[in-house]
């Protein structure tokens, strides 16, 4: 099965797995190198799914929901759950059914229903009748120059005219200190200032802003949560109806103006990013409890003042480098790093999400806020300026409604049941472990873990999580037999979409065991080589961010050789002999794009990138994660349709148009000779509209990447022998470099790098892989 | 004490059957009589055998011994039916019988002018009759002899009943005086003097005796007591010899008994019978009607200053103008020795920036440009009139120091035969007392300060409630445009309740935009910059904002204020440059940063304990204040606080800030939305608009043998010599206690010089220096003749301002009582050895002293009775108060408006002063007390209606409010009211707060116990004192 064939390679469940076929035991799973994983988008829509207006059925004794795969005695009014073979009655309202009158959950065709709580509303939160509208809290930096705030300015200012009325808005901008803007009040202009430089917990900031106990007290006497669909504890001060604060906040950031404390020469502007985010995170916590609610952080510089600081004001002294936090001479980063987790845990007791947008031709400090973006699901966006179209068009994307709509989903749940011999290690992506223990929890963490349920604060259509599973070492004793081929895997995500309502997505999986032993060809048919790709390219991230002197290279090239040597059919010792299944044929490819990528050779990325880098390939689906491993080239040329090209030097051309999608950017490439023509004015002569055509294909396809993408990538249109064209070189494969340029052909390309190339790279590998 | 029995209404009732017995009885008389007979100099008491005081108490004859205050009112109203029989009222009488001698004697005294004291010693007195002039009083006092003859208290009401023998003591006084002068040389003088004085006063009084007195002509010398008193002096007698005609000591007992109790009003008490003197002939102060002219040097040496209470016009000649600084004593002691035995202090009071008259010169500007002034090398004195050019002008010798300085060659100038520099009168330095230098670039630290005005108000509920901060809001509204004009004039606001309110009022913001700071445990300012702006650029924004406030809180609930938190929040965002930071505060602080608690509650729930440590209530809570006021000093942040508070806010504590940073605490208690905003914003203009400095040092130089022993004011010290004044405004006064470190010469002058370094509002930096040079003498007559009767008393009423919150009570007024005594019998014991023993002479230029004394004891501060919040306010507003206010402070002026149209074509404005005694108020006026401060309006309980018509709109006295607005009617009677009123805000440079009070109600006792002369709950009657004096003087002696 080629992944270029099968559009939807992901099917109704969002389901990815690296193994389709699941060997039984510990030492062959073990064996297989690459691990048990499954990537899943727990919430991504797809016209197959049904939405049940009730609730789902759930199993007494495992609470797993009843499932296509369940097996139903009609007579008896009887399922039994797959997962535990528990034997559950159906309830009375279920009495109807029959084999010819089935519940849409029991249809097989349905492994993915969708249920739509809002009719029934769970009464042990009975707060969720009313629909709570969504918050969204801005906070803004205002250390800038006065250019990049008037765009940051009008993109907020869009924003604003975008997000649903009903949508609650609150804003805090800061500078030195932290300004907590106070939209309720009408003769003027109320802002609490946070000093910049003190760490404050969220009881003080209730406090401070009013919304304390003691503040609460006079309104106590009230039923609380009526007023709005909101607690009645005086945080409607500063939230506010997009709808009636619009005004209000369109004048107060036409006022708003940079920050106004004075910058010694030689020094960086003070900013209390750290103070900040803890003030919107406090104003949250006054918000009722399940109020899905988002703080967008429009940051434009790095933190220099206060917790969460990540370098000194003095401008003498850089940004830590990935070099510094290697050699641990970042005397920041820990601290701020620690800031920022307990910033996140606050976050997601709230339910609360934080996204960036940071925008600065410096680093801001994602690395160490990563923490509590990624634990919250929050979006990140990185761009070099505030009026760059990466940031313009992300920013915008974010609120926009309808088909483009990111789907913005708040308070996701996600719970795993799976069979008896599976063990869950943890999960790579934007979510935090609920630590919530079961006999399925693997002792082996990776990730987040310990648990078989994990909070999602903030989730969207696209999200994607990749769960790292474990075979039980003990199940072969007590294997039931037959009944035991399959396995089973049942997703629940309970969340509350974008109009508020609670819904809960269960997606149940399963999947053949096989003994490895017996029959290793089913094992090699079940692997999906772009999945596995992907999930190394994560496992390695995790692993280069949590451990330390980890050697990721030598890690990948390692599993490669042992991928190689198990799945490969050779003769020992035999480098020529070496050949392999098609279905590993293109993962030694993979894997030699990832050593290259910025994944693994973060010293060319600040640690801000790297850090942007890797959660976007957590949190990204198998085939736009396997994008950013490795990129897709496109070569235009007259002559022939559109086509992929080799991911190498040899692929560029004079007269050909390439167009290279590196997820993060997008790069139009013209060669020499188009260049030229193009120029020279060609495409606007009648005679050569073709050239025209051609000239326009690679910008049409380009624009309709940049359009679906989120964060927009960034677009780079350049030359052959441009300066810009680094964007596409340092994708390709240095087939040709100086070292061999003298057999290159005119028009091609050379690239300046010792790089070992793909054809080197494999000659090693088979001579490796076949080593006794 | 006027509640329980109303004047009139009491004769009928119990009252006067207690009455007529006294009036027949008068047990106590009789045997006041016999056992005292106390002369004083001027006033000579014959000495009680008995003890005065006791004698009295004794024979309670009305008066149920609950009430003592009580039976001090009881007294009067008895005292006044028998006055009425006599004659006149006793007010009445006492009044109009002291206008005529004053004109007289001012007549007489021509002396006023009169040279110094050389060898005349009637040239002496002069000075000082010219002051009291209406002070037939004041010279009864000075030279006065009271008899301690058998009536005590009763005296006063006496006075009443011989109104004429006041006016004649005056006269003699002044007589008196100058015989004291020369009495120094020998001190029996005196006695002779008395009988010369008579005859004056026999001049002068020879105007109708007082009622009653069959003598009366003789009236003055009436005085029944010396006629009672077994021993006369002779000295005393003379001026009582008159008395005596009228007053057989026996025979007269009976009829003074009879004639007298009545009049001294307290008949009720029995301590009427105690004291012999007559209360109309002991000194009291006499405002002088027409403004003096006075060199301050005369003949190449130092001319006396007139009181600093009266009203004059300085010449500087040399000597700076004694607003500026004036000494306690106008000659210096050569020793310390000879200071200790005088027992008097010597002390300057400094008041660098005094508000001259305004046909003063003004004070001239001396630019040396770039090098600065010339200053002595050794001392750093300033050139002054005192530094002595020698050998053709090349040198010059330091009058501080003696050090020897070459001329600067570019100020070189050749002396004229007379010694002096040929160009000396054309150079200020060289010729006056006060002159100002521009200072260069060596004085300043830093650019000279913009004047930055921060306002600080508080919004809690309670003060938005209460009106306070739409008060304080207007406030400040209409004084932005008294501010300073031009770009150097800043300006911010803030505003706070549990959380502080900044605003930027930058103009591009449309609107201003309220900045919280919501920590108030560790403060910070929320902007660097826009928070104070240049007021050319926020005025639209800051009348806005200010109009809005009120409004903008009305609805708040937040009952805590953080007023430490909110002043080191302001203080944070004016830390860059200083300024004055106006507060304006309502509540007790209850959060945040130097929180305080209700003390004042927890003490009275704990009385035992609150007995004892009464005054650690007056002492600040903690040391958070003071911290913190020390760092606002530094940074030249000058703090004042308006607090206008209807409840305990602690003052005690709050005051610290501003005393350390040179500014004031104002109080409006309890505040009323109707009649303190006009004040407050008066308080607030003239504030702003008074002349002052920022960002000053100041230091006082003496000459060698005399060295500054301490000072005592509002400001920070942070070392020995300099005193740091974040602010200084002309209504600042700086005590300076000086001690001898070795001895002087005789005939030689001794130099004091007070530098002020200062920054003026429109941005000068600028050296103030101020010259005193006074002659030194071995003499110890020579120092109670020059001694400096107001400068003194300031001086002892600072120090005991000072001791209030860390002694009890009763040690402070004993010690001020002590004080008063030492140097009494420091003068009688060295300077008036021969007159007879039973006598109480009294120094001439310290006559009033005890009756000064007496004030002070039964001020505000030292009464047990009163709210602690009151005492601190008051010793704190002592602290840094000038001579001039000092005064009225304690003995406040009082005059009858009831009939200020009737006035006789006098010139001045004011109708004559009554003696605060309330014998002297009748039950048909309307009296006006003033202390510069407060304004009492007294309603007599049976006031004319139409009078109140005219005067206040109301018709009964059963109407009288208890808010007051003033008002003006049309019709003479109001539009003179008004003048009045008006004259004395002028005078005080204060709006005066009004107080409305009706006898029978507790706004009458609060008025009644400012009658000083009074016997009361807070202490003895005048007349009592001078017989407490007289007697603690013999015990000393003996």
């Amino acid at each position: 099965m080629s992944e270029m064939a099968n559009t939807d390679p992901e099917g109704i469940d969002a389901v990815r797995m690296t193994w389709n076929v699941w060997p039984r035991t510990k030492v062959e799973a073990s064996a297989c190198v690459i691990p048990l994983a499954v990537s899943i988008a727990p919430i991504r829509s797809h016209p197959d799914i049904p939405t049940l207006p009730y609730s789902p059925l759930r199993c007494k004794s495992c609470s797993s929901a009843l499932n296509a795969f369940a097996r139903v005695d009609f007579t008896a009014k009887i399922w039994i759950c797959p997962f535990c073979y528990q034997r559950n009655h159906f309830p009375p309202h279920y009495a109807m059914i029959s084999d010819t009158n089935l519940p849409c959950e029991l249809y097989p065709q349905y492994t993915t229903v969708q249920y739509s709580l809002q009719a029934n509303p769970d009464p042990n939160n009975p707060s969720n009748v009313p629909q709570l509208p969504p918050v969204f809290v801005f906070v803004l930096d205002t250390c800038m120059i006065e250019e990049e705030l008037g765009f940051v300015k009008s993109a907020m200012k869009q924003a604003l005219g975008l997000l649903p009325e009903h949508a609650l808005v609150g804003f805090v901008s800061f500078g030195t200190q932290a300004h907590a803007h106070e939209l309720g009040f009408s003769d003027i202009s109320k802002v609490y200032v946070f000093r910049g430089d003190k760490e404050i917990s969220k009881e003080q900031v209730l406090e401070q802003l009013g919304l304390g106990s003691a503040g609460r007290r006079p309104t106590a006497g009230y039923p609380k949560g009526l007023q709005n669909g909101h607690s009645n504890t005086g945080v409607n001060r500063f939230l506010l109806p997009a709808s009636d604060c619009e005004y209000t906040l369109n004048s107060l950031l036409d006022e708003l103006q940079t920050d106004q404390w004075p910058v010694q020469p030689g020094n960086r502007a003070s900013r209390c990013t750290g103070v900040a985010l803890s003030v919107a995170t406090g104003l949250l916590g006054a918000c009722m409890p399940g109020t899905g609610a988002r703080i967008i952080a429009l940051v434009g510089g790095p933190c220099t003042e206060g917790p969460g600081t990540i370098v000194s004001k003095d401008l003498s002294e850089p940004v830590r480098s990935h070099k510094d936090l290697d050699k641990d001479a970042a005397p920041y980063f820990k601290k701020a790093v620690r800031f920022y987790d307990s910033l996140a845990k606050q976050l997601v007791s709230q339910g609360h999400v934080l996204d960036l947008f940071a925008s600065a031709l410096d680093q801001v400090g994602v690395a160490e806020m990563k923490v509590a973006v990624e634990r919250t699901g929050g979006l990140v966006v990185l761009a070099e300026s505030f009026g760059h179209s990466v940031f313009k068009g992300s920013f915008r994307r974010m609120f926009k409604d309808g088909e483009q709509s990111l789907g913005l989903c708040f308070n996701g749940l996600l719970e795993i049941n799976c069979s008896k011999d599976i063990k869950i290690q943890g999960v790579i992506g934007p979510c935090t472990s609920l630590e919530k223990k079961g006999p399925n929890v693997s002792d082996t963490v990776i990730g987040e873990g310990n648990t078989s349920a994990w909070k999602m604060c903030g989730l969207d259509k696209s999200t994607c999580l990749t769960v790292l599973f474990d075979v039980s070492s003990t199940e072969r004793s007590n294997a039931p037999g037959t009944a035991n081929s399959q396995l089973y895997l049942q997703f629940l995500t309970s969340y509350q979409d974008p109009e508020g309502k609670r819904m809960l997505r269960v997606t149940t999986l399963t999947r053949q065991w096989v003994d490895s032993a017996v029959s290793s060809e089913e094992l090699v048919h079940g692997f999906d080589q772009e999945a596995a790709a992907v999930v190394m390219a994560r496992v390695t991230s995790l692993k280069m961010e949590m451990e330390d002197g980890f050697d990721a290279t030598r890690w990948l090239d390692r599993n490669l050789i042992r991928v190689c040597s198990k799945f490969g059919e050779y003769r020992k010792d035999d480098a020529s002999s070496f050949t392999l299944n098609p279905c590993f044929s293109l993962f030694p490819q993979f894997m030699f794009n990832l050593r290259r990528s910025q994944f693994v050779q973060v010293f060319n990325n600040s640690p801000d990138e790297t850090a942007y880098f890797r959660m976007l390939l957590n949190r990204e689906n198998i085939t736009n994660a396997a994008v950013m491993i490795q990129p897709s080239l496109i070569s235009y040329s007259f002559n022939s349709l559109p086509q992929p090209a080799l991911l190498d030097v040899a692929s560029i051309s004079a007269d050909r148009i390439l167009l290279l999608d590196a997820y993060f950017s997008i790069v139009i490439f013209h060669g020499m000779t188009i260049a030229q023509w193009r120029n020279m004015g060609y495409q606007s002569q009648p005679e050569h509209q073709a050239f025209s055509q051609l000239l326009q294909a690679p910008h049409v396809d380009a624009q309709m990447i940049l359009q679906e993408r989120f964060p927009v990538p960034r677009l780079v249109v350049c030359d052959q022998h441009g300066s810009q064209a680094r964007f596409l070189l340092a994708k390709l494969n240095p087939s040709a470099t100086y070292n061999n340029s003298i057999d290159m052909a005119a028009g091609s390309d050379v690239i300046f790098t010792d790089d070992v190339s793909l054809q080197i790279f494999f000659e090693h590998l088979q001579k490796l892989a076949v080593q006794s | 004490m006027a509640a329980p029995v109303p004047p009139g209404a009491p004769r009928p009732g119990a009252n006067a059957r207690q009455q007529s017995p006294h009036p027949n009885f008068n047990p106590n008389f009789q045997t006041n009589p016999n056992s005292l007979a106390d002369n004083m100099q001027n006033m000579n008491l014959n000495r009680p055998h008995s003890m005065p005081n006791s004698g009295p108490r004794p024979s309670p004859f009305g008066q149920p011994p609950p009430f003592p205050q009580s039976s001090v009112t009881a007294g009067f109203p008895v005292a006044s039916p028998p006055m009425s029989r006599p004659g006149p009222p006793p007010g009445m009488v006492g009044r109009p019988a002291v206008i005529p001698a004053g004109p007289l004697q001012s007549t007489l005294p021509a002396n006023v002018p009169p040279g110094r004291p050389v060898g005349l010693p009637v040239s002496h007195p002069l000075p000082f009759g010219s002051r009291p002039p209406p002070a037939s009083l004041s010279s009864s006092t000075g030279g006065a002899v009271l008899p301690s003859s058998a009536f005590p208290s009763s005296g006063v009401s006496s006075a009443s009943a011989a109104p004429p023998p006041p006016a004649r003591a005056p006269a003699q006084a002044p007589t008196m005086r100058s015989v004291l002068g020369s009495s120094a040389v020998s001190s029996p003088q005196t006695p002779p003097l008395p009988s010369a004085s008579s005859p004056f006063p026999a001049m002068t009084q020879a105007r109708p005796p007082p009622p009653g007195s069959p003598y009366g002509p003789q009236t003055w010398s009436m005085q029944p007591q010396q006629g009672t008193q077994p021993p006369h002096i002779p000295g005393s007698t003379h001026a009582q010899p008159p008395r005596m005609f009228g007053m057989p000591q026996q025979a007269l007992p009976n009829q003074a008994m009879t004639n007298i109790p009545p009049a001294l009003g307290q008949p009720g008490a029995p301590m009427s019978g105690s004291s012999k003197i007559d209360p109309n002939q002991i000194p009291r102060p006499i405002p002088n009607a027409t403004p003096i002219v006075y060199e301050t040097r005369h003949g190449n040496s130092a001319n006396p200053p007139p009181p600093a209470t009266s009203d004059y016009i300085v010449r500087d000649t040399g000597n700076c103008s004694p607003r500026y600084m004036r000494c306690t004593i106008n000659q210096i002691p050569c020793t310390g020795d000879l200071l200790t035995t005088s027992a008097m202090q010597l002390a300057l009071l400094v008041q660098p920036m005094a508000l001259p008259h305004p046909s003063e010169d003004p004070i001239q500007v001396v630019d040396f440009g770039e090098s600065g002034p010339v200053r002595c090398s050794r001392c750093k004195g300033y050139i002054n009139p005192f530094m002595k050019f020698i050998d053709q002008g090349r040198k010059f010798i330091c009058n501080l120091c003696g050090f020897t300085d070459d001329t600067p060659r570019d100020y070189h100038c050749n002396l004229g035969p007379d010694g002096r520099r040929r160009d000396a009168d054309e150079r200020p330095e060289l010729c006056r007392g006060t002159v100002e230098f521009v200072a260069s670039k060596e004085y300043m630290v830093r650019d000279p300060m913009p004047a930055v005005y921060f306002f600080l108000i508080d919004v809690s509920m309670n003060a938005v409630q209460t009106g306070a901060t739409a008060a304080a809001c207007s406030a400040i509204n209409q004084v932005i445009s008294d501010l300073p004009e031009g770009t150097r004039t800043q300006v911010g606001i803030a505003t706070f309740d549990s959380t502080i309110h900044f605003y930027n009022l930058k103009r591009a913001l449309q609107q201003p935009l309220m900045l919280i700071v919501p920590d108030i445990q560790d403060v910070y300012t929320p902007l660097e910059t826009d928070v104070i702006v240049q007021l050319s650029e926020c005025r639209q924004h800051l009348e806005l904002l200010l109009e809005n406030i009120p409004t903008m809180f009305q609805t708040s609930t937040t009952a805590e204020s953080c007023f430490g938190a909110a002043i080191k929040a302001a203080f944070l965002a004016m830390k860059s440059i200083g300024g004055k930071l106006l507060v304006f505060q309502s509540v007790l602080p209850s959060v945040g940063i130097g929180a305080l608690s209700s003390r004042e509650a927890e003490g009275r729930t704990n009385i035992s304990a609150s007995e004892k440590e009464a005054h650690k209530l007056l002492q600040p809570a903690d040391k958070i204040l003071k911290t913190m006021a020390i760092e606002f000093a530094e940074y030249q942040v000058c703090v004042d606080v308006f607090v206008t508070t209807q409840t305990y806010v602690d003052i005690a504590s709050i005051s610290v800030i501003p005393r350390t940073t040179g500014g004031q605490v104002y109080y409006y208690y309890p505040f009323s939305a109707v009649s303190d905003p006009a004040k407050l914003y008066n308080d607030l203009r003239w504030n702003i608009t008074r002349p002052q400095g920022f960002e000053a040092v100041m230091r006082v130089r003496c000459s060698q043998g005399i060295q500054v022993q301490d000072y005592s004011g509002n400001f920070c010290k942070r070392i020995p010599t300099d005193v740091d004044l974040a602010g200084i405004d002309c209504d600042k006064c700086i005590l300076v206690t000086l001690k001898h470190d070795d001895k002087l010469q005789d005939g030689s002058e001794c130099g004091f010089q007070c530098a002020l370094l200062y920054t003026t509002v429109y941005g000068q930096r600028r050296i103030r220096v101020t010259n005193l040079s006074l002659p030194c003498t071995n003499m110890l007559s020579n120092l109670f003749r020059s001694a400096d009767l107001d400068t003194q008393f300031t001086c002892f009423l600072k120090q005991a301002a000072i001791e209030i919150p860390t002694c009890p009570l009763l040690q402070v007024r004993d010690h001020v009582t002590n004080l008063c005594i030492n140097i009494l019998l420091s003068y009688r014991k060295f300077c008036a050895t021969v007159s007879s023993t039973g006598q109480l002479i009294l120094p001439e230029a310290l006559k009033l002293l005890p009756l000064y004394t007496l004030a002070l004891i039964k001020s505000r501060g030292l009464r047990n009775d009163g709210r602690i919040d009151d005492r601190s306010f008051w010793f704190n507003y002592v602290s840094s108060l000038s001579t001039p206010l000092a005064i009225p402070l304690v003995y406040p002026r009082m005059f009858a408006i009831h009939n200020v149209d009737t006035k006789d074509g006098d010139e001045s404005v004011l109708p004559p002063t009554i003696p605060l005694s309330s014998e002297h108020v009748c039950d048909d006026g309307i009296y006006l007390l003033e202390n510069g401060e407060d304004a009492l309006i007294y309603f007599g309980s049976s006031v004319d209606s139409s009078i109140l018509q005219q005067l206040f709109g109301f018709t009964s006295v059963d109407e009288v409010p208890t808010q007051f607005v003033m008002q003006q009617f049309s019709n003479p009677l109001s539009k003179n009211f008004n003048d009045v009123v008006n004259v004395i805000r002028q005078q005080r440079c204060s709006y005066l707060r009004f107080a409305l009070c009706k006898k029978g109600d507790p706004s009458g006792m609060a008025f009644l116990s400012c009658m000083v002369e009074d016997k009361n709950a807070n202490g003895p009657s005048y007349v009592e004192f001078l017989v407490h004096i007289h007697r603690q003087i013999q015990m000393k002696m003996s």
